[in-house]
């Protein structure tokens, strides 16, 4: 497709459906902006009650994806049609946050491409194409919006920032330490440190299962250049080092690849950390293993983050069970008492809620299906459930203090695990262990309602496949989210009943958001290809389209 | 049997190896100056304190065996106080009704640490010193013989305490190991022969580049120890408690006693000429101590451009292999071999990354074989296994030849180091992949 064409199939658009063929072709010079096209600090303290934009991966720092905006509801689900519908030219999977500022849709796919997108209409402004060499496996989670620039991790380890208004490159910059096994696949986060009046940009690096350690680092959006860094795994001397045998910390793992969570008030970072490595070998590592699996409550007030409290939900840790979903802050009702909580999922299948300020258990809820959790993996091979790609996965879920139900989504999968003698650490390849889990059983999916007050299913919806699509609330009582079937469905935030859905085509592993340009509401989620979410259920012929879909109600 | 060699594959050990040498080469004192023991002096004595817990062990085992005992409390015994000399007092394999061995008063070794325990202290430290994969090594042994003692201690038939602590004294030697051997296989005698763990405090040393200027004292290089200079005059003259004598010289009223590292040291000093490996049984043993990754490539960009690259495969086989990949791997990496979802496997990014990384085709080789599909590993027959190797290396451009990719691993594959070919290949694309039909 060339760019003529494709312009020309934008422009002849005049039915209420556009579909816009993005292709990667080079930046368009963009015009000179008077107004800010990146939003302020004080804007991304106050992106909860902004109905227009979507500015952080998960709308606001508190990890909830919930929208005031109204004008879509359960009255009106119904008449939600598809406005626009963007192919996107890179393979692998799609699990971008979109970002949303002033009618303009930044989106990333699998590649680490970046198009800003008018986000009524999917007309492309700009596209960014980076093709670096992919270490693991090819994701990224979407762009950060701050002073001036788009800020993108890339899957070599690069921190790059973008003029918004043109996608040119205004800095490039390596900034992990080992290029052979360490990469980005989250969302940049902006903030700006109130104490010494400072932007920064939160990034935390993918390097788990590949034999690095995780930290979390506070960059300059200026330059690049460090800030501060938290090292995930304590080393020699630091509390908590004596859970590791050996050396076995210095392949330990505990990536931080999830989302940033910030109280805005404490000034506190709330951060789930990833699992140990060497993933199924757990003898090489006797010990809990701090701080994989694990919530951390780090204290950003100073010049470096003091770590107020940790709460490590899997001990030692020998199946990949890391908590992939981002900690979600809220305020809900236990026992009809009013209390700040923070909650999360892990891929044991796991729900729980914690005390915000201390850390402690408030509710624990089995989402998924369990078996073998007492076991680790052995030579001969067993099965535990969920498997990897099971249980709570990375788009998480969503509270509405509406319902005082929290949703987030589930599946059962069962793997059959099988630990090697010893582990092999090879610059570049995964550092496991074992096998990665064959399936066994049927792949199912479900979207759950949990009531915060006593931790009960208030409702569950099942599905044959997955339900990898995270939870959008609205404060109109819907909850939206879209399945590896390729479905995006509305539910009833009250029964769960599926009150709209629509085929998308392609296979929804990506978060659903809400926006509004003058006025309207849209909702977008974006479709494509299963990437590491494959499986013998999903057909591979025909091939699944990448898109970005628009919907709003006629 | 096959044994556990812990970072035995060749890239963990030269890794951790490489940098710690180029710490060493930093730190390093001018040559002929004399210093105490690079090694601190607890290093040293938690190292022979270590060996000694395991000597212990097998000596346990062996004095059961040799004592033609009719109750079984003997063997159960001799198995336990083994575990426990092993595993240490605080360990949950710990069984205080046994006692340890040698139980008397002051430094036994039946203490809180085990050997288990003394090589976790050893290794938990920010810098990996050479001697860190024999020490995982021994360990990882070690804690396979726990697992076969434990057997032992519950055996209901004498010949089912043979046939457990056999297989325990197989892993326990390995752990001990040899100190003819500097490598993995080394274990703890081979670290005490060859590495600075070996030096007493308070010992001579100099540097294990040039010759000895006085005896006794022991010649340090990169962490290895190269010899040791022994007085040649009349008296007595301690050695360290393993030492890896491979060769014996007699110079200027000193005899010098080179070791099984001095191979390995010999290819570190500076202005000499890069010396062969020494043949070894070791995988991990295989110097390649450039001083810099920028040498490093240098030196494989000089010796790709030298040497025609290696006729690994047959078109045939190639074929065949397509065809394995076109219904194996394509979901993840691509029918152009770039990756949807998963690393590129051909052309100019795999094989830049694979010469950045130091991957050889042994790595390629095992990754494939072993580790791939990543959502069956070691599904494929080797057959099929094969195939795909001789695809990708065809993609890869790599010629073909008269013999297939073998099913049966070759060691020499740890000697092709992969990197981009030099020169335009006949069917290579923009992305460097060369078609195969």
């Amino acid at each position: 497709m060339t760019m003529r064409q494709s312009l020309k199939a934008t422009a002849a658009l005049c039915a209420p459906v556009a579909f816009g063929f993005i292709v990667a072709f080079s930046a368009a010079a963009g015009r000179a902006q008077t107004t800010p096209n990146t939003p302020s600090g004080q804007d991304f303290v106050n992106a909860a009650a902004d109905t227009a934009n979507w500015i952080l991966p998960a709308k606001s720092y508190t990890g909830n994806h919930y929208t005031e905006a109204t004008q879509i509801s359960p009255a009106n689900v119904r008449s939600l049609r598809l406005v626009w519908k963007g192919n996107i030219d890179d393979t692998g999977p799609m699990e971008s946050s979109p970002i949303i500022y002033n009618g303009t849709m930044y989106v990333t796919t699998a590649h680490d491409h970046v198009f800003a997108l008018d986000a009524a209409t999917g007309k492309l402004k700009w596209s960014f194409t980076d093709n670096p060499h992919v270490i693991s496996f090819a994701a990224n989670r979407g762009v950060a919006l701050f002073d001036g620039n788009v800020y993108l991790g890339t899957l070599d380890g690069h921190l790059i920032a973008l003029n918004a208004s043109t996608g040119q490159k205004v800095w490039d910059k390596v900034t992990v330490d080992d290029t052979s096994n360490s990469f980005y696949t989250m969302a940049p986060v902006p903030y700006h440190d109130p104490a010494t009046n400072r932007d920064m940009i939160f990034m935390g690096v993918s390097d788990g299962d590949w034999g690095g350690n995780g930290n979390m680092t506070a960059y300059d959006p200026k330059t690049g250049a460090v800030i501060w860094r938290w090292d995930t795994v304590p080393g020699p001397g630091q509390p908590g080092h004596n859970t590791w045998s050996g050396d076995s910390w210095k392949r330990g793992g505990a990536a931080s690849w999830t989302g940033v969570t910030i109280d805005t008030a404490t000034h506190t970072m709330y951060l789930n950390l990833g699992n140990p490595s060497p993933d199924f070998l757990g003898t090489v590592r006797q010990g809990a293993n701090l701080y994989t699996d694990s919530m951390v409550a780090l204290d950003i007030s100073g010049a470096k983050p003091k770590l107020k409290w940790y709460h490590q939900f899997i001990p030692h840790d020998t199946h990949d069970w890391d908590p992939a979903m981002q900690p979600v802050l809220f305020t809900g009702k236990v026992n009809g008492e009013s209390r700040k909580l923070i909650a999360t999922g892990d891929k044991a299948g796991n729900f729980w809620i914690l005390d915000a300020e201390t850390g402690k258990l408030v509710d624990h809820t089995a989402v998924s299906f369990q078996k073998g959790h007492d076991t680790a993996p052995t030579l001969e091979g067993n099965v535990a459930c969920p498997n990897t790609l099971g249980g709570v996965e990375y788009q998480g879920g969503a509270y509405d203090p509406a319902t005082n139900d929290f949703y987030v989504p589930s599946q059962n999968e069962c793997g059959f695990w099988k630990a090697t003698k010893d582990a092999v650490y090879i610059a570049g390849e995964f550092y496991v262990g074992g096998s990665f889990p064959k399936l066994v059983g049927p792949d199912t999916g479900q979207m759950n309602a949990i009531d915060v007050s006593n931790g009960v299913f208030a409702w569950r919806h099942h599905f044959d496949l997955p339900n990898y699509g995270g939870a959008l609330v609205t404060a109109s009582g819907l909850v939206f989210s879209g399945n590896l079937g390729g479905n995006e469905n509305a539910f009833d935030a009250k029964t769960g009943n599926i009150l709209w859905s629509y085929d998308t085509g392609g296979y929804i592993q990506a978060p659903t958001e809400a926006f509004e340009v003058n006025g309207k509401e849209y909702i977008v989620v974006a479709s494509g290809e299963a990437g590491n979410a494959k499986i013998p259920e999903l057909s591979t012929t025909p091939p699944r389209p990448n898109t970005i879909n628009v919907f709003s109600v006629q | 049997m096959r044994r556990l060699p812990s970072g035995a594959f060749r890239p963990a050990r030269i890794a951790g190896g490489l940098a710690s040498l180029v710490a060493c080469l930093l730190l390093w004192l001018p040559p002929g100056v004399a210093a105490a023991g690079a090694a601190n002096g607890d290093d040293h004595r938690q190292a022979v304190a270590t060996l000694a817990d395991v000597k212990a062990a097998i000596g346990e085992l062996v004095r059961a065996d040799a004592s033609y005992a009719a109750d079984p409390k003997t063997y159960h015994g001799a198995a336990q106080r083994a575990i426990n000399v092993l595993a240490g007092t605080k360990s949950e394999d710990y069984v205080a009704a046994a006692g340890a061995p040698g139980d008397a008063p002051g430094d036994a070794p039946g203490d809180a640490l085990g050997a288990i325990g003394r090589i976790d202290g050893l290794l938990d430290r920010t810098a990996t010193p050479v001697w860190a994969s024999p020490m995982r090594s021994a360990e990882a042994n070690i804690r396979a013989a726990i697992i076969h003692l434990q057997d032992a201690v519950k055996a209901d038939e004498l010949m089912d305490y043979a046939l457990a602590a056999s297989r325990a004294l197989d892993y326990l030697e390995v752990a001990r190991g040899r100190p003819d051997e500097a490598g993995v296989f080394g274990g703890l005698e081979g670290v005490l022969a060859n590495t600075e763990l070996g030096v007493p405090p308070g010992a001579r040393v100099q540097d294990g580049c040039h010759a000895p200027s006085a005896a006794p004292s022991y010649g340090l290089h990169g962490g290895y120890i190269a010899w040791v200079a022994v007085p040649g005059g009349e008296g007595r003259h301690e050695l360290a408690d393993a030492s890896g004598v491979g060769s014996l010289d007699v110079r200027g009223g000193m005899i010098v006693l080179r070791t099984a590292a001095a191979g390995l040291v010999a290819g570190t000093c500076s202005g000499r000429p890069k010396r062969d490996p020494p043949e070894q049984g070791d995988p991990a043993g295989q110097p390649d101590p450039p001083a810099s990754g920028q040498r490093a490539a240098q030196t494989r960009a000089e010796a790709g451009a030298g040497a025609a690259p290696p006729a690994l495969y047959t078109e045939a086989q190639a074929e065949q292999g397509k065809q394995v990949f076109a219904t194996k791997c394509v979901a993840c990496h691509g029918a152009n071999l770039q990756g949807t979802a998963a690393p590129s496997v051909a052309g100019n990014d795999f094989l830049v990354t694979a010469n950045h990384n130091h991957w050889t085709l042994a790595i390629m080789r095992y990754i494939v074989f072993e580790q791939m599909p990543r959502n069956a590993p070691s599904s494929l027959s080797p057959g099929d296994d094969a195939a795909v190797m001789a695809y990708l290396l065809a993609s890869n451009c790599y010629p073909a030849g008269r013999k297939p990719f073998p099913s049966a691993d070759d060691p020499s594959f740890a000697k092709v180091q992969l990197a981009p070919l030099p020169g335009q290949r006949h069917g290579e694309d923009a992305k460097g992949v060369c078609a195969v039909h």
